[in-house]
């Protein structure tokens, strides 16, 4: 068999935009689950019990359910129910946001209960306030402990990123499926694809690795 | 606008179909990821450079790729290589194990791992063989730590064979996203699909909690 890779050359400026829109929607996607994440996280430990027990079945139920059902959901059912159409890149950026901000919030909680309950009883013997105690003591020491599982939850949404090419949002997936299908080069296509993807996210695992390697010493207590 | 919530009876059947293929996918998948992830764990700690070199890329090349891309890769790949036509639910169950071999592979290396070395020379040093030593010593210990990991596998293996929908294995997301197309009873047989996905999926995440309660080592 032989092949042909210039597919690939003839159509690298369609497949870039791929690319960038692939950088663009994971980017937008884990700016906004961490701040949807770290509300509710904050919500399910702190909040009261009325909010808890809502919030605990919202994650939970995010945690059972697959991306790719929520992504159709949003873009196809959604419009149906509410009469609010969403562009593809839109209903991919709120459906993703949606299931990575409960995992978000799952670090953060397994981050604030691995710091030992000593040491808030400490703080509170020295007289600070609840939101002191979070603020000075927590947090601080969560976040380094929070650092490997939120770095292997970024690699996740830039791979999750390719299930929007099943709503036709155009991201390097896509537009993949695209020249392959226009060119009849699918192994070319995709197994560049798959190298750009892995040369991607490879670096990204190795920097949060590097990065937590260095800053590890703080979180410990 | 009226709803027809029938339709969701009316195809109970085709339903029940896919998630049964829902299952056995991922329980097929998980019974050839195990010893698959043991065979690349074993390959990595291997003294022939060219074994162990081959475990690492293997690991790091399918955990760093999206699954869904692995999918049609493999749909189309597959057949060329091997020369023979494979079946949607073959090749949706060869890349759901290379990626599930490669998260495994990972899992055993640190469960083995994260028991200190002294343990294992302690042993040998009470004249225990290295084969002993492991069995008796390192294995049980590590098994402990290995198992919640490895259900929290299970759950994200579960939810992941959804991907291989896009190769149409009739499996629950393939079967449901078709009735819908047939029927246009969009909003129905979606969120139907996303209700049986939480009725399946909701023990399996308590259950998993449940085991890192159960097993997890806490310093």
């Amino acid at each position: 068999m032989d092949f042909d890779f210039s597919p690939i050359f003839d159509n690298w400026g369609f497949l870039a935009q791929g690319l960038w829109i692939t950088i663009e929607l994971s980017v937008a996607t884990m700016v906004a689950a961490t701040l949807v994440g770290i509300a509710l996280g904050l919500g399910r430990i702190y909040g009261p019990a009325w909010l808890r027990v809502p919030l605990t079945f919202y994650v939970d139920s995010m945690r059972a359910i697959p991306v790719l059902v929520v992504l159709v959901w949003t873009f196809f059912a959604f419009p149906l129910l509410t009469g609010i159409t969403l562009p593809p890149f839109w209903a991919a950026l709120a459906a993703l946001t949606l299931h990575i901000a409960a995992f978000v919030s799952e670090i953060l909680r397994a981050g604030l209960a691995s710091i030992r309950p000593g040491q808030v009883r400490a703080a509170r013997a020295l007289g600070m306030s609840g939101a002191q105690i979070v603020r000075k003591i927590l947090f601080p020491q969560a976040v380094v402990r929070m650092l490997p599982a939120y770095g292997s939850l970024l690699s996740v949404t830039i791979k999750d990123t390719a299930i929007a090419s099943v709503i036709a949002v155009p991201e390097l997936m896509r537009q993949s499926e695209t020249i392959s299908a226009q060119t009849f080069r699918p192994i070319e296509v995709f197994t560049t694809a798959m190298l750009v993807y892995f040369l991607i996210l490879f670096p990204v695992t190795r920097a949060v690795e590097a990065f937590y390697r260095r800053v590890a010493h703080l979180g410990r207590s | 606008m009226t709803l027809d919530w029938n339709v969701v009876w009316q195809y109970r059947a085709d339903l029940a179909h896919g998630v049964l293929l829902t299952i056995a996918l991922t329980v097929a998948t998980m019974a050839i990821a195990v010893p698959g992830g043991i065979v690349v764990m074993l390959m990595r700690q291997s003294h022939v450079r060219a074994v162990s070199w081959a475990g690492t890329v293997f690991v790091e090349f399918f955990r760093n790729v999206p699954l869904i891309l692995l999918v049609y890769w493999a749909f189309y790949v597959l057949p060329i290589l091997a020369d023979v036509q494979f079946s949607a639910f073959a090749t949706g169950l060869v890349a759901m194990c290379l990626n599930v071999s490669a998260y495994n592979a990972e899992t055993f290396r640190a469960g083995v791992n994260s028991i200190r070395k002294g343990q294992l020379e302690a042993a040998m040093a009470m004249g225990m063989s290295r084969s002993q030593a492991m069995r008796k010593v390192i294995l049980p210990q590590a098994t402990r730590r290995i198992l919640p990991v490895l259900a929290s596998t299970w759950v994200s293996l579960f939810k992941d064979t959804s991907l291989v929908s896009v190769i149409a294995v009739g499996e629950l997301a393939h079967t449901a996203l078709q009735i819908r197309s047939q029927t246009f009873r969009v909003l129905e047989m979606l969120t139907a699909m996303a209700a049986i996905y939480w009725a399946l999926g909701y023990p399996q995440a308590k259950l998993v909690d449940w085991i890192h309660r159960k097993y997890g080592v806490t310093e």
